[in-house]
């Protein structure tokens, strides 16, 4: 009996609350609603700048190599980083690539860049920027163990020219570069201070960006206050930022609820439906170009998937706009590895796989001597790849493939990933940044460019020279074609199949927040244009 | 010289105990899946940076001498490095534990203020009709119910529904103590579902045990009222089994509320070594771990010095009779 008291006591609290909750204002959650061509919502300049504003956010930087934004990895980092670093070029609202730090810049020759800095900019202690920060923090980075550094391309030299000119020189052609110049990794850094050890980038945030930190506490709160000496002189908008970290979920919609948070970053797809109703809450869904994908491993010494022909058939029974359907609430989309959405990508529906029916599929595993194959596919316990694995697990019954799925926390899922050459997992599934050029990620395609790939990937030549190809096409119809080859043949390699991209879910208080958010985003960057942020209200 | 005796037993059982959960947690860090450098370097790091992390770290060292070191620091003081944060484990631990004792004291005194008068309630009252039967209902459901559903169900309620309090936000107490009081008290009160009801059965029980006493018996004889005989005769003899429980909660929820303090975001001791824990940060986990043995050794400590004063016959000087 007490089982059931308790089901029905708990219910009628929900029903309650949830009735009383679709009383007063309230606002539908809008996933995809564009303001202005390019953005979800555009902070009003009418209201006064200044105050306070607080956002809660899922997960803080968090890696041993500290603060140093050349060897930040991960999204969550740059996002915390950009808002006191910046970058001599950055991503506008249509993947396109616009001034920031560089106010103009020339392409002479196909492997020349030529860029004339901003002038007035200075970093946060009050010196100003000079082409020696510029050039010697392109040299570092290049000289570093970042894995940007091969996001850059095969760059040649950086030189100055005068005191506000740098020029990039090349060895070949490489289209991406605009692009990589545009993440954190690359921000100009204080190379003076850096250099007389007089500050640490690992320990210690000196940047040209809109806000100088005034204290964190890892894992508990960041409170940045407004960067004084910004060469913008409206921004940022905002006086201060308190940002805090809150892993549970339901403790950011909370926050967000009772007027904590003015803004919150949200994780799982269903947290749109249990804020709709909400008075004042608006939530948004931001398309990225981070995108899931499938690994299946086949350097194991008894690898059940080194015969392309049973990766084929996995890959053709996938039903990647179920995935995004099911899993991800209607809100991903089906990719290649080009990642859909950005200018140039592949169709994921013009891919070999896509034509093929799960008989076909059926017909390889038969060839190949894999009828009852059963495999299990490692996932980390962070939502929607829970969601993502069942629809995976259903999708290759329908091929007679039995999958079981080995549920994890992400460390324990790492470990088992990449801890070991080769890898003792079966298959995994994880995701991706899928960056500004669709030619930047194809480059993890590549093991011997991307070596935490290496435990459990072959390298493939014709891939490889095909992906080194693209790289060097120029933008337009050409490159366009190099892509779709690149694409086509890793279909056909599968041995890491793409499969959904990965929304980004943003949640705001109408009465307390007017911001600016793109409709998409190529970095992860939720917080890209906070500076432009307007106040109404803070607590 | 029996006091010293008696001194000096607890404290090597409590060095051989603490030393017992040095090596456990040691080892157990070490033998998580999922190693330091995947998770503190992430995927894309290369084997020369996380042989840099691991000499940075000593943990390139061999198992014994690393736990050698550890040890001799730790018994220094010093509590090592988060490979995270890089902060001093120690100072991160010193400011999140007013948090989570601030948290312990209010859920403590919701389980003194409402188990015990419960438990007295239910146990006098045990007779047909009497309200036992609710009392027994009441905190069989408080014992039932899994912190982490109860908690999920107080932070979606409040989070609609303020009533002045506050979820999934804290506010020092320093800063202002009103706003502070309003983060708490949910989260407290969620804690001492489960500590009520513990003690108001602990409390039942025990008092139940004294009911039948001929002391009471004469007491009711001598015409003495109720209340009066709870006071004088009842709680005092029943109060052992209820101070070595809420000795004994104090002792756990000092430890860190691992759960209540990671769904309401506070950023006290539990959330620090869930953290940890997820991220495979060694020394954190490590004296998170000891710190709460610690803790729970020190508070059994007391407790028995305190069942001492409250009854003579069970103290530490008590005389041993066959």
């Amino acid at each position: 009996m007490r089982p059931i008291r308790l089901a029905c006591g708990v219910t009628a609290v929900m029903l309650a609350t949830a009735c009383a909750a679709s009383t007063g204002t309230t606002t539908a959650p809008t996933p995809d609603a564009q303001e202005s061509p390019g953005y979800l919502t555009v902070a009003d300049e009418k209201l006064p700048a200044g105050g306070t504003l607080n956002l809660a956010v899922h997960i803080d930087s968090g890696a041993a190599t500290g603060y140093d934004p050349q060897l930040a990895d991960v999204a969550t980092t740059w996002q915390l980083l950009s808002l006191s670093y910046e970058t001599l070029v950055t991503i506008g609202p249509d993947f396109s690539v616009q001034p920031l730090l560089a106010e103009k810049w020339e392409t002479p020759t196909p492997t020349e860049y030529v860029f004339h800095l901003r002038q007035g900019v200075t970093f946060s202690n009050g010196r100003a920027m000079t082409a020696d920060d510029v050039v010697g923090s392109l040299k570092r980075l290049l000289a570093s163990k970042s894995v940007w550094r091969g996001q850059l391309g095969p760059v040649k030299s950086v030189t100055k020219d005068g005191d506000s000119t740098v020029k990039v020189t090349l060895s070949e052609p490489y289209t991406p570069f605009l692009a990589a110049l545009a993440n954190v990794p690359a921000a100009v850094l204080p190379m003076k201070e850096i250099d007389d050890k007089s500050v640490d980038p690992a320990t210690t945030l000196l940047g040209t960006g809109p806000y100088v930190v005034e204290n964190h506490r890892q894992d508990v709160s960041w409170t940045f206050k407004k960067n004084a000496e910004y060469w913008a002189k409206e921004k940022p908008a905002a006086d201060t930022l308190n940002i805090t970290i809150a892993p549970e979920e339901a403790a950011r919609i909370a926050a967000l609820q009772n007027g904590g948070a003015a803004m919150a970053t949200l994780g799982n797809v269903d947290s749109s439906t249990m804020l709709a109703g909400a008075k004042d809450v608006k939530v948004v869904t931001q398309a990225t170009t981070d995108f899931y994908y499938l690994m299946l491993n086949t350097q194991a010494p008894n690898s059940k998937v080194a015969d392309p022909k049973v990766r084929q058939a996995i890959n053709i029974a996938l039903d990647a706009q179920q995935i995004a359907d099911v899993a991800l609430g209607g809100k991903g989309k089906p990719t290649a590895i080009t990642p859909a959405g950005l200018p140039g990508a592949c169709d994921p529906a013009a891919l070999p796989s896509a034509a093929k029916s799960v008989d076909e599929a059926k017909k390889l595993l038969a060839e190949a001597g894999a009828q009852n194959l059963s495999f299990t596919l490692s996932i980390f316990n962070t939502e929607p790849a829970p969601a993502v694995a069942q629809v995976i697990q259903q999708n290759l019954q329908q091929a007679g493939v039995t999958v079981k799925i080995e549920q994890m926390d992400e460390a324990s899922w790492a470990g088992k990933v990449y801890g070991k050459a080769p890898a003792e997992f079966d298959a995994a599934l994880s995701w991706f940044a899928g960056y500004a050029d669709p030619g930047m990620v194809t480059k993890w395609w590549n093991p011997e460019t991307a070596g935490f790939n290496v435990g459990f990937m072959k390298p493939d030549k014709e891939l490889n020279t095909l992906i080194d190809a693209a790289g060097e096409q120029p933008a337009g119809a050409e490159r366009d074609e190099a892509l779709a080859a690149v694409c086509a043949k890793a279909d056909a390699d599968a041995q890491m199949i793409p499969l959904v991209t990965r929304p980004a879910t943003v949640a705001y208080r109408t009465d307390a927040l007017s911001p600016s958010l793109y409709a998409t985003e190529g970095y992860g960057n939720v917080l890209r244009l906070v500076a432009d942020a307007r106040v109404k209200k803070s607590r | 010289m029996r006091l010293l005796m008696w001194w000096s037993g607890r404290a090597l059982s409590s060095a051989a105990t603490l030393l017992g959960v040095s090596v456990l947690i040691f080892a157990a860090v070490r033998m998580m899946p999922g190693g330091f450098a995947e998770t503190v370097l992430g995927p894309f790091a290369t084997a020369e940076q996380e042989a840099e992390l691991a000499a940075r770290y000593g943990l390139d060292q061999p198992v014994l001498l690393q736990y050698g070191h550890w040890l001799a620091a730790v018994g220094g003081g010093d509590f090592g490095v988060s490979m995270i944060s890089r902060q001093p484990v120690g100072a991160e631990l010193l400011a999140r534990l007013p948090i989570t004792a601030e948290l312990t004291v209010l859920a403590v005194a919701a389980s003194a203020l409402f188990g015990v008068p419960l438990g007295v309630l239910t146990a006098v009252r045990a007779r047909p009709g009497g309200g036992g039967a609710a009392g027994r209902l009441l905190s069989g459901l408080g014992v039932s119910v899994p912190e982490f559903v109860l908690g999920s169900l107080v932070v979606f309620v409040f989070s609609r529904h303020a009533l002045g309090l506050e979820v999934g936000s804290w506010v020092p107490l320093t800063q202002d103590p009103a706003a502070n009081l309003a983060t708490m008290v949910l989260p407290a009160a969620v804690l001492s579902v489960f500590a009520i009801s513990v003690t108001a059965r602990t409390t039942r029980d025990a008092v139940m045990g004294v009911l039948v006493e001929p002391y009471v018996t004469a007491a009711v004889g001598r015409g003495e009222s109720p209340w009066f005989i709870v006071r004088h005769h009842i709680l005092r003899n029943a109060a052992t089994p209820v101070v070595t429980l809420l000795g004994t909660i104090t002792a756990y929820l000092l430890g860190g509320a691992l759960i209540v303090e990671h769904v309401f975001n506070l950023p006290g001791v539990g959330s620090y070594i869930v953290q940890a824990v997820g991220r495979r940060d060694y020394a954190v986990v490590q004296a998170g771990v000891l710190l709460a043995a610690a803790v729970f050794i020190v508070m059994n400590v007391l407790i028995d010095l305190l069942v001492g004063v409250l009854d003579p016959r069970l103290g530490v000087l008590a005389g041993r009779r066959s």
